[in-house]
């Protein structure tokens, strides 16, 4: 038997947990040191995975699969896909990271160490679940957690976004499961018997009419975490309330839930419905881009900001994942990995800067670039970044997305072109306010540069801004060949007819897979 | 429908068939009650010696249950001229019913310690209980249950006034005394007018009876019995509409029974209800399913939101189980009842847990437990409120907690039956239930202790009783264990 290293995945931040549980709370400075280095078990693993990983093959790479319950069809059933590493490999690694960066919680460390952990378990459980059961335990799971870690540890009001955010979504997944199990209920009228494996339920054969009502129980729920417009509006008050480490694990991978949801299951299993309402969810994606983009330019909270600004860089995504082509698919997988990595840095940023100042109100900065040199680079070259510069990880994936959706979606995609001017105009006009100028605010003087802690949390994830930015083909390698293969699927269970790549696509290097 | 019921036995009515052994269990319950009230007239309690004779006697009966379990492998048998029927699903019932009184009072050992010469009164009670319950579920004729059912109620109603000089508790088992009765002669009537009707009371020989003509022909006095008998039935197990009594009931008896009333009498309930429905009116199954789908349906949405307006903690566990009472219903809609006793299971010790971090916090014989107590409670006792959490999101259904095993096993069942439009409304309320489940949260984790006496005050952190500890790490393991490994138990129970 091979290492089964994708229940090593999951288990080990489950087992991390205990442990920091079991150190008494007369250490308490202990919690913190201990979590972050247990949580590099899990880094390493996924950083292993990810280079272990076969390229070129589009199917699920180190399965596992045991029963669970037989009669119910439940079973233990794992994998892992193009398509899921990179989010799994993000997991693991925002993890380490966020945690570095809650020295300011001192209050309970323990549970919330404790709880970080439990959310990465379920986070990196979610993709690499292959059974619907599986897939929903995680799902669910990880709302614990994350409702503690904004509850608790949140702002001023913190038990309102924290309920609004486990109801929220709860409210979704609750349709999901029915969704579910009208699924394993089709499959036992066609096959026979009663199951909940994602891949034996692709084989169904699923009228119009029921396909459309699933992928409304299922797109609910996954439109909610995405969010989509008009179902973002627990998304501005959970960011702005969660802790630091809240709101990157939240943009980082939690929204990322939504938009994986619907390549995985929504492209995958109702292939018919998803070409009938493409138009539908083309719409609501540009309306997301454009609206979340307007929002977040007259915000006058910084984190308010950079939440709205995820409600837009989200709708790239879902546009990227409903032209239905190869480059706007791999893109929109691409864009999920980018996005983490650069709203992670905006979110920790700003924490840093709030932990300096105790304030995320842009009018209360200005001149900053004079006493904090470092800080201020480092936050230009992420906003860049985030706002698409070529050369830069953002650009890769919303060029992508752009570029594949011209196609199939041609008013989309331009229309959505302008969310990419629109971010140029709200992260940098947010920049000019906060960092150039001359100092107004005498408070400003004191601020502290980055020191060398934070400086250290920040590079790792600087440094990946600038490697996917100049060579993103290490992850799109992995990523192709299965988004291939959604693709080819839906073209042999529906009339739809993917695109033919132009030459600049090659040119990119996407669709080496072939 | 015997392809989905293989753990009920057909039952022979004619074999007059004397078996001790196989009412062993309840003998044993019942003798260990008589010893303790006994021995009680000799010497002055002494806990010591009430607690060995209270573990004896239920290491014995959970003996001899596990050995019904094996005799009964072979195929069921009836006894005693087809009163009691010995099948699996009796040993199920008996099974839990145990376990429920094990926790139950390990969870009341405090109060039981507090009350003196009362206290080994409430043991008494406690096992006399039990054995009626047990009865209940493997009782295989109408008056056998109906027996049980006395049994069990009565001891409860003097449970719930056990304290004698709290009013509220008073008023508690004067209520539910009175409430409840009233249910019993519901059931009664019902019982009378399926005699009348079928002339038998035999839970098989009313089966044989209905596909006869002046049945088939004229139907209503059986439907009325089935009416009735439902009735009576749903009352012992809090489905709404004839919840009422439920939160009076726990609000004002002893903090440290309220567990075990509440979980032993749903077990019996709904072992019995089970055992009618299928048995004697199986054929009927298209009169009752609909209005049964109706009960859950109700009892899930006005439990669900009653217990969102609750302000008490009691009242609020008592309303969500109205809501569970509507769960289970819909696994018994659906037909499979494998779910509904992996409901049923695992469910009262989350509720028992639950009810023992209340009793804590109350006070072993304390009367009412407004939420406002429970501010804070996170850093107070984070083991309190670490458990209660587990309890509570188990009951809210959350995964990775038994409790979402079993809304998933009742919601597939309620599903395959053609109950769609039953899932899917459990499903929302169930949403709607996290209200007031993670209200809780918020209040022990997320706010404050509030401060009684002068400000600086040292909030007083609970005392927990070593018995409850144990209750609560024994409830905490089983809800996680069959949560992510259900499998043993759905075996078990397959």
């Amino acid at each position: 038997m091979t290492f089964p290293i994708l229940a090593s995945l999951i288990l080990t931040p489950v087992a991390a947990a205990l442990v920091v549980a079991l150190v008494p709370n007369r250490r308490s400075e202990l919690h913190l040191p201990l979590g972050i280095t247990l949580s590099m078990i899990p880094l390493a693993l996924a950083g292993w995975l990810f280079f272990a990983f076969e390229k070129g093959v589009a199917g699920y790479q180190y399965t596992q699969q045991a029963w669970w319950y037989e009669p119910w069809g439940m079973s233990w059933h794992v994998g892992v896909d193009g398509i899921s590493l990179a989010l799994v490999a993000l997991t693991a690694l925002l993890v380490p990271i966020s945690l570095a960066a809650s020295t300011s919680i001192v209050d309970r460390t323990k549970l919330f160490v404790v709880f970080m952990l439990i959310l990465e378990a379920g986070l990196i459980g979610v993709f690499l679940a292959l059974d619907m059961i599986l897939f929903f335990l995680f799902f669910e799971v990880v709302l614990v957690p994350m409702y503690f870690i904004i509850g608790v540890w949140g702002g001023e009001r913190r038990i309102y976004a924290a309920y609004k955010f486990f109801l929220y979504t709860a409210l979704g997944s609750a349709l999901m499961l029915a969704g579910i199990i009208a699924l394993a209920f089709f499959h036992r009228d066609q096959a026979g018997l009663l199951s909940f494996d994602y891949q034996e339920l692709l084989n169904l054969q699923l009228s119009d009419n029921a396909q459309l009502w699933l992928f409304g129980a299922f797109g609910l729920a996954f439109a909610i975490k995405v969010p989509i417009f008009p179902l973002h509006t627990w998304l501005p008050d959970a960011h702005v309330e969660a802790p630091t480490a809240g709101s990157v694990m939240l943009a980082g991978v939690l929204l990322k839930l939504g938009t994986y949801g619907f390549i995985r299951f929504n492209l995958g299993l109702f292939p018919q419905a998803t070409v009938d309402l493409v138009p539908v969810m083309a719409t609501l994606a540009v309306i997301g881009i454009l609206y979340g983009a307007y929002v977040a330019i007259v915000q006058p909270d910084l984190k308010k900001l950079v939440a709205y600004s995820s409600v837009s860089h989200l709708g790239f995504i879902v546009l990227g994942t409903f032209a239905l082509t190869q480059a706007a698919v791999e893109g929109a997988v691409i864009q999920m990995v980018n996005h983490g990595i650069t709203t992670g840095v905006l979110f920790l940023m700003v924490g840093m800067i709030y932990e300096r100042r105790h304030t995320k109100k842009i009018a209360d900065f200005g001149g900053i670039w004079q006493v904090a040199p470092w800080f201020s680079g480092v936050f230009l070259f992420t906003a860049f970044a985030s706002i698409g510069l070529p050369g830069l990880n953002g650009f890769v994936g919303e060029f992508m997305v752009l570029m594949g959706s011209y196609s199939t979606l041609p008013v989309a995609a331009i229309l959505g072109a302008f969310g990419v001017v629109l971010a140029a105009i709200y992260l940098l006009w947010a920049y000019e306010r906060v960092f150039t100028g001359p100092i107004t605010i005498e408070e400003n003087r004191e601020v502290a540069d980055l020191n060398v802690r934070e400086l250290s949390l920040l590079a790792p994830l600087v440094a990946l801004m600038l490697v996917l930015g100049l060579y993103p083909n290490i992850v799109l390698d992995r990523v192709s060949p299965s988004v291939e293969a959604v693709l080819d699927r839906m073209e042999a269970t529906t009339t739809y007819v993917v695109p033919e790549p132009g030459p600049l696509f090659d040119v990119l290097g996407g669709g080496q897979g072939e | 429908m015997s392809e989905f019921f293989p753990i009920i036995a057909q039952i022979d009515s004619t074999a007059f068939n004397i078996s001790y052994l196989a009412i062993a269990p309840e003998l044993i319950l019942a003798a260990g009650a008589a010893l303790i009230l006994m021995i009680d007239v000799f010497y002055k309690p002494r806990s010591a010696v009430h607690a060995g004779l209270v573990f004896s006697t239920l290491i014995l009966a959970t003996a001899s249950a596990i050995l019904q379990y094996d005799r009964v492998q072979d195929g069921a048998t009836t006894h005693f001229s087809g009163m009691i029927v010995a099948d699996e699903f009796a040993v199920f019932g008996m099974f839990i019913l145990l376990a429920v009184t094990a926790l139950g009072l390990l969870v009341a050992w405090p109060m039981v310690e507090e009350l003196g010469r009362r206290g080994s009164e409430t043991v008494a009670l406690v096992l006399l209980s039990a054995a009626g319950f047990m009865f209940m579920v493997s009782g295989a004729h109408l008056m056998m249950i109906f027996l049980g059912l006395e049994i069990g109620s009565i001891s409860l109603y003097i449970l719930a006034g056990i304290t004698r000089d709290s009013i509220r508790s008073d008023e508690a088992a004067l209520k539910y005394f009175l409430l409840g009765s009233f249910a019993s002669a519901i059931f009664v009537y019902g019982v009378a007018l399926a005699y009348a009707g079928t002339g038998a009371l035999s839970l098989s020989g009313i089966a044989e009876q209905l596909p006869a003509t002046a049945v088939v022909l004229r139907p209503g006095v059986v439907l009325a019995a089935i009416a009735l008998i439902i009735t009576g039935l749903l009352f012992k197990v809090t489905a709404a509409p004839f919840h009422a009594w439920a939160p009076d009931v726990y609000q004002g008896s002893p903090a440290g029974i309220v567990g075990y009333m509440a979980t032993a009498a749903k077990v019996a309930g709904f072992g019995a209800l089970v055992r009618i429905l299928y048995v004697s009116f199986g054929s009927f199954s298209d009169d009752w399913g609909p209005a049964l789908a109706a009960v859950a349906a109700v009892s899930i949405v006005l439990g669900t939101v009653m217990a969102i307006m609750q302000t008490d903690m009691r009242r609020l566990l008592a309303y969500s189980g109205v809501a569970h009472a509507g769960f289970i219903i819909t696994g018994i809609v659906g037909g499979n009842l494998q779910a509904v006793w992996f409901y049923l299971a695992v469910y009262v010790i989350q509720l028992i847990a639950a009810f023992a971090v209340v009793s804590v916090m109350a006070g072993p014989t304390g009367s009412v437990s407004p939420l406002e107590d429970y501010k804070g409670l996170g850093r107070r006792s984070p083991y309190l409120a670490g458990a209660l959490t587990v309890m509570l999101l188990a009951l809210s259904g959350m995964p990775a907690t038994s409790g979402f095993i079993g809304k998933l096993g009742v919601f597939t069942s309620a599903w395959s039956g053609g109950y769609e439009w039953l899932v899917i409304t459990a499903l929302v309320a169930s949403v709607a239930g996290f209200f007031f489940y993670i209200r809780i949260m918020v209040l022990m984790y997320m706010e404050e202790p509030v401060l009684a006496e002068a400000p600086g005050a040292e909030v007083a952190k609970p005392v927990v009783s070593p018995n409850v500890e144990v209750a609560l790490a024994i409830a905490i393991a089983i809800t996680l264990f069959f949560g992510i490994y259900p499998t043993p138990l759905l075996n078990f129970l397959g």
